[in-house]
């Protein structure tokens, strides 16, 4: 028999890159064709927004919170982001759950896909959606007041801190569907996180925080993720800062990534 | 190591167990190249258990298994690259379409864009999907959805096609386009097919070959003609009252041998072949006993299940899926 190519070879010369890419591809348009995985993805982080700006907006006239010249909009426009992020990077880890459930990861297993490629795909998804995310709400705020003052640099560290907070959310999801093969476990996880950003400065500053509450604040890692952003969105592109919300945001890519990735060794393990 | 010589699939000894459940329990086979080779069995009995370790999905608990020459344990990469497996259920993404689909699956097996997207062509044509092709999936009805997941399975053109369930949940008109997809490409390509099924008709039809496994275990393999004949006698099936199916056993004693069947029905293997008949007629109206139905079948697959294992598998299927739903 003549195969159309010789798969042995494209075995071991290895496609990661190229079956990564088709995945992610697939992952992309199957977000794009489910409306109920991103509108409330974006829907849900701009009524927040809308909400707590104007209950709360009388924040900004309290001196030495925000600096002067600069709205309560543009202090929550880091929390557009990351809630955006949020639910992406959670929608794309349920995914993996969605074809495990599905009988989909089976497929992709018995093919001789490289493995790796099987969680890219599924992060890179979830990354482009976090990019897209983030690009949306600093656009559609803009009219609103919601400037960068860090300007392209500082916008483009909004970018890069929605990006891999994506990939990092999105694995630790992905780590939770490989063990569970649950979409409804992995969705379980959203509420844990949220409280965690609840309990950051990301809807309200810290200095008016008071007790346990602002202590705990103080030491949430996104506190300092979204202080570093806050800080090229209210005063100017700040290199330190920006290092400082990439770092937890590769903290978390690190923790997350070895998470996912013992989780599915973990399940192919019950293959050859 | 690969050898030309060896089988297309080569089991000895296969063993998974789950826990404290033997689900397949000692399977010996062996499926020579160009032949489309039946497992049957009803639920449970541990066909898929079976195909997901030949198919590398599984890993065995004891026994070794080779495929296209390859170990499946030692050399899984290969194994994959070799076959081209649709698994129970058409597990296909209701979100994408059929050649969108058709297009991943070749870059996933290391086939060109230009190659790939030629061959998604030549493969929706061949299996009637070509006006289909830019619809998504979930708008596809069962029949088309099995026969998109038999052209993803052919599209590196493998030496070994696992098909697991193929028609189950199909229409009968469905069932009958895919047997003859199967066929043609099996006469065609020489392509060697490992099907599992739970209808007898599908495996009487299709297989070169059958196995039959319970509980595990294979219990009878060979050609269907063989394993039928095997069987030997006819069997006459007369339904009775409920109740009275010993004393049609016992009237008939001397007629035929007893065969299992449900309640309200006795079966028996007549000694004297078709022409038995007329005796059982004489020997249940001398005892009194009702007739309700009788019919008369020569020896099927089901025969050979019922002789093998004492149970029907016929109507098991359907049972099976009714519980179900």
């Amino acid at each position: 028999m003549s195969a159309a190519v010789d798969s042995t070879a494209a075995v071991t010369s290895g496609h990661t890159f190229t079956q990564g890419v088709a995945l992610s591809h697939r992952a992309i348009l199957r977000f794009a064709r489910q409306p109920s995985s991103w509108i409330p993805a974006t829907v849900f982080p701009l009524l927040l927004v809308a909400v707590n700006s104007s209950a709360m907006g009388g924040v900004a006239s309290i001196p030495g919170v925000i600096p002067p010249g600069t709205t309560f909009l543009m202090f929550l426009l880091p929390a557009a982001i990351i809630q955006g992020v949020m639910f992406g990077g959670i929608n794309g880890g349920s995914e993996l759950a969605t074809d495990i459930q599905g009988g989909f990861f089976d497929r992709l297993v018995a093919s001789p896909v490289s493995r790796p490629a099987i969680l890219i795909g599924r992060l890179a998804g979830a990354m482009a959606f976090g990019l897209v995310q983030a690009i949306f709400f600093q656009v559609v705020l803009l009219p609103f007041g919601a400037e960068v003052r860090g300007g392209i640099p500082g916008r483009l560290v909004l970018l890069v801190v929605a990006v891999l907070l994506s990939l990092g959310l999105g694995s630790i999801a992905a780590g939770l569907a490989a063990r569970t093969g649950q979409p409804e476990a992995v969705q379980g996880f959203f509420p844990l996180i949220f409280i965690l950003l609840f309990l950051s400065s990301a809807f309200f500053p810290t200095q008016l925080m008071s007790g346990w509450y602002q202590r705990l604040a103080e030491l949430n890692p996104i506190t300092w993720m979204v202080d570093g952003m806050r800080v090229q969105v209210l005063e100017e592109f700040s290199p330190s800062a920006a290092a400082v919300s990439i770092g937890v945001c590769l903290g978390i890519c690190v923790i997350g990534m070895t998470f996912a990735t013992r989780q599915l060794q973990r399940r192919l393990a019950v293959a050859s | 190591m690969s050898s030309s010589s060896a089988p297309p699939i080569a089991a000895h000894g296969l063993v998974r167990e789950f826990g404290d459940v033997r689900a397949v329990d000692g399977v010996d086979l062996e499926v020579a190249e160009g032949e489309i080779f039946g497992f049957l069995g009803p639920n449970g009995a541990g066909k898929s258990t079976t195909v997901r370790m030949l198919t590398t999905l599984l890993r065995p608990t004891d026994g070794t298994a080779s495929v296209a020459g390859f170990d499946v344990v030692r050399e899984p990469a290969r194994v994959r690259a070799s076959i081209g497996v649709a698994l129970q259920d058409a597990a296909i993404d209701p979100l994408m379409t059929g050649r969108e689909l058709l297009h991943l699956q070749a870059t996933l097996y290391g086939i060109g864009r230009r190659a790939g997207r030629d061959r998604s062509e030549v493969l929706l044509d061949r299996v009637g999907l070509t006006e289909a092709a830019d619809r998504l999936v979930g708008g596809y009805s069962g029949g088309m959805r099995r026969r998109l997941d038999l052209a993803l399975a052919l599209m590196h053109e493998p030496a070994v096609l696992f098909l697991d369930e193929p028609t189950t949940g199909l229409d009968p008109m469905s069932r009958l386009n895919l047997w003859g997809e199967v066929r043609r490409l099996n006469t065609e390509l020489g392509t060697t097919v490992f099907l599992t099924t739970q209808y007898l008709e599908e495996a009487d039809e299709l297989a070169h070959r059958v196995a039959i496994i319970d509980h595990g275990t294979i219990v009878r393999e060979g050609t269907p003609a063989t394993l039928k004949s095997e069987v030997g006698l006819p069997t006459l099936l007369i339904d009775v009252d409920p109740g009275d199916e010993e004393r049609t056993h016992e009237a008939l004693v001397g007629v035929g041998e007893p065969r299992p069947a449900r309640a309200g029905r006795v079966a028996v293997g007549l000694y004297a072949g078709a022409a038995g008949a007329a005796d059982a007629v004489r020997a249940l109206d001398a005892a009194g006993i009702s007739i309700h139905h009788m019919e008369l079948n020569t020896p099927s697959l089901d025969d050979v299940f019922a002789e093998a294992t004492g149970r029907r598998l016929e109507g098991a299927a359907e049972a099976a899926a009714e519980d179900a739903s």
